[in-house]
């Protein structure tokens, strides 16, 4: 059996089981096993590919759909990148799905709740697998239209009025995408990635130019997954979106949706838009670096200033956004490797955090800090919980954010040291943020007892997956810190097959597609340029 | 909401079969030429809404005796089941067989292609979509 074609599988298994999920509407409980079955497995075969392609030649697995050669039909590409991301967010979807078996009310979940994540993740896995543009825009819309339907539960007036928004941005911003998929066509002739790497490549290795308006495209699509990705200043859409919506869907959200807006960003312009030193490099490299500073600034300001639980989270979730596009604005090897460590952690701790949150809340009935209190005595467990992941949050050395951030600011260090100072800055400022949960929470005495309506105290022991799920996140995120070693050397590689395409497109056009550019590095004048430090400064 | 017109209801009886007829055409023909399931589904779904216009609610149901949840599941199943199948034969996702044979009494060869039932598939989705759209929001309306 050819291993190649199996990648389809992360794409079939959610789509199979969202499928069965219209049909078993009202076995709730049957589709919650099935659902989590299928994020497991979807996590085990990403987790046991990765594995499997350390020791392979060039660590991409390609199938093309129906069997249509590369740039004509859709190719669907595994690569250590979307690898890693996959098993990131499997894993952290099965976190959040397991969690929301206790804060999704049973009526909500026999409206189609099961289909709806599964067809989310649908929508994720096809965006990391995906090598074509076009099809990236169909996946951000299944992605979209599953996450509408979600951030929709419950159908409160509040969401309702955020839902609108949401909606409404998110179609101006698809727009924009269809747009510029349009016009990269016209421009170049093609939608595939590693042809677009290809031509990209050939003109400047050829010292020819590229078509006219290419800059200007490329800064189209940057505004398109900014958007996605919430950076400055695009982010306004997400603080309130994330307020509103159920607490479990909040924390799934927080670690998927504004991630593959980054990776979109991560996928195509190291390999295509601002490959090499092109005009368009010229300008997107001083975008990111400031949209990057401002993100990241900005967004711990922001969540310093609020006073309530989830409020904080949310806006804490830009402010690591910023440090993704940090290490994109650098657009080395390592840099890129830094970013996609620091994605696949702030991932899994961010959703943890948010599923603490919701325990919280169930705790106190409220995420206002200053009503909630003595939750240390109340429960330890929560707080080692919520302590380990606000602290792999904040970068604390065993934990998995420090490992992120080292990277990324010690890159950053030699090219733009301002960056790397407003990284450290704000790493201070989260550990504040994080502790004023913490001492408000867990260490102040307890406040005075909320009263419940009568009736909606949930019964003992439904808190039980709630607990499950955040512990599985916390464990993963565990796991990343203390074994930041092996993921890291995936990391690298992914880092090096972005900065250097030729594997990637040898990969999905056939070894003939580069004859005629053989031996020209295709290296980008930033990567030759650390490079050339790393040999420097051994 | 139905209307209760007299050339409504005696036009129907030619235009339901003309048009179910029509969009199962529209779905075959899509192999090759403009047409394929989301179309013949969207005409399908037109009759079926069209005659629930002229003859209500309980003959649709009559005429299309199953929910549409159920056709929408039925349907996106069909898609997926034809297109993971090749994956059992070693082929790449969503390959399709194709090849010919000879129907008795008759001189062309016949096509196929078992996209077909991918596309047969899309147009179950199409018209559960439609139908159980429309339902709903008359429901509403009534």
């Amino acid at each position: 059996m050819n291993l190649s074609n199996l990648i389809i599988l992360f794409i079939v298994i959610p789509m199979g089981t969202g499928v069965l999920g219209v049909l078993f509407k009202y076995q709730v409980g049957l589709m919650r096993v099935l659902g989590s079955l299928s994020l497991a497995s979807t996590a085990l075969l990403a987790v046991g590919l990765l594995i499997h392609l350390r020791s392979h030649e060039t660590g991409i697995l390609v199938t093309q759909m129906g069997a249509w050669p590369a740039p004509y039909g859709i190719s669907v590409v595994f690569d250590s990148l979307s690898g890693l991301l996959l098993a990131a967010s499997s894993l952290v979807a099965l976190g959040c799905y397991v969690h929301s078996f206790s804060t999704v009310s049973a009526a909500a979940q026999a409206r189609y709740f099961h289909p709806m994540v599964q067809l989310l993740m649908f929508g994720v896995n096809l965006a990391f697998l995906t090598g074509d543009l076009f099809n990236l825009f169909v996946s951000f819309e299944i992605m979209l239209m599953a996450s509408y339907c979600l951030l929709t539960f419950g159908g409160t007036r509040l969401q309702m009025t955020q839902a609108y928004k949401y909606v409404l941005l998110n179609l101006v911003g698809s727009t924009i995408f269809v747009i510029g998929a349009g016009l990269v066509y016209g421009m170049t002739g093609t939608l595939n990635f590693a042809d677009l790497a290809r031509f990209v490549a050939e003109r400047q290795a050829l010292g020819e130019d590229l078509p006219t308006g290419f800059t200007a495209l490329s800064i189209a699509l940057l505004l398109v997954f900014g958007l996605k990705g919430a950076i400055f200043p695009l982010w306004f859409w997400l603080p309130d979106t994330y307020y509103t919506a159920n607490v479990s869907i909040a924390g799934l959200f927080a670690g998927m949706l504004t991630k593959v807006g980054i990776y979109a960003i991560a996928r195509t312009f190291p390999m295509i838009f601002a490959h090499g030193g092109s005009e368009a490099t010229k300008v997107v490299m001083p975008i990111l670096a400031i949209s990057a500073a401002f993100t990241m600034f900005l967004g711990v300001l922001g969540a310093v200033s609020h006073h309530n639980i989830r409020r904080i989270l949310a806006v804490h979730v830009i402010s690591q956004v910023g440090y993704m596009v940090f290490g994109l604005a650098l657009m080395t090897q390592i840099a890129l490797a830094g970013c996609l460590f620091y994605m696949i952690q702030h991932m899994v701790v961010k959703s943890c955090l948010f599923l603490c949150c919701g325990i919280i809340e169930r705790h106190t009935g409220t995420d206002d800090l200053d009503r909630s209190g003595g939750l240390l005595r109340r429960d330890w467990y929560l707080a080692l919980v919520f302590f380990i992941a606000a602290m792999s949050l904040v970068g604390l050395p065993p934990l998995s954010g420090f490992f992120g951030k080292l990277v990324i600011i010690r890159e950053g260090w030699d090219t733009r040291w301002w960056l790397s100072i407003f990284g450290l800055l704000t790493g201070a400022l989260t550990l504040l943020s994080m502790l004023k949960i913490w001492s408000y929470c867990f260490w102040s005495p307890q406040a005075a007892a909320v009263e419940r309506p009568a009736g909606e105290s949930p019964p003992p022991g439904s808190m039980r997956p709630a607990y499950a799920g955040a512990t599985l996140l916390v464990l993963v995120a565990l796991f990343l810190g203390f074994g930041a070693q092996p993921v890291y050397e995936i990391a690298f590689r992914a880092g090096e097959q972005l900065a250097d395409p030729r594997d990637y497109i040898t990969a999905v056009l056939g070894p003939e597609s580069l004859d005629h550019l053989a031996g020209r590095d295709l290296r980008s004048p930033a990567e030759l340029a650390a490079a050339a430090r790393r040999e420097a400064t051994p | 909401m139905t209307i209760s017109s007299p050339v409504l209801r005696n036009s129907m009886r030619l235009i339901l079969p003309l048009t179910l007829l029509y969009a199962l055409f529209a779905m075959l023909k899509g192999h090759n030429e403009p047409g394929g399931g989301f179309i013949g589904g969207m005409i399908f779904a037109t009759a079926v809404c069209t005659y629930r216009m002229s003859h209500g609610y309980a003959a649709q149901l009559r005429l299309l005796p199953i929910h549409p949840r159920i056709l929408i599941f039925l349907g996106l199943g069909l898609a997926l089941g034809t297109s993971a199948v090749p994956l059992l034969l070693g082929h790449p996702f969503l390959r399709s067989a194709v090849g010919e044979f000879h129907l008795p009494f008759t001189h062309h060869p016949f096509h196929y292609a078992s996209a077909m039932a991918f596309d047969l598939g899309v147009m179950l989705v199409v018209v559960g979509v439609a139908v159980g759209m429309i339902t709903q929001l008359s429901e509403e309306l009534e």
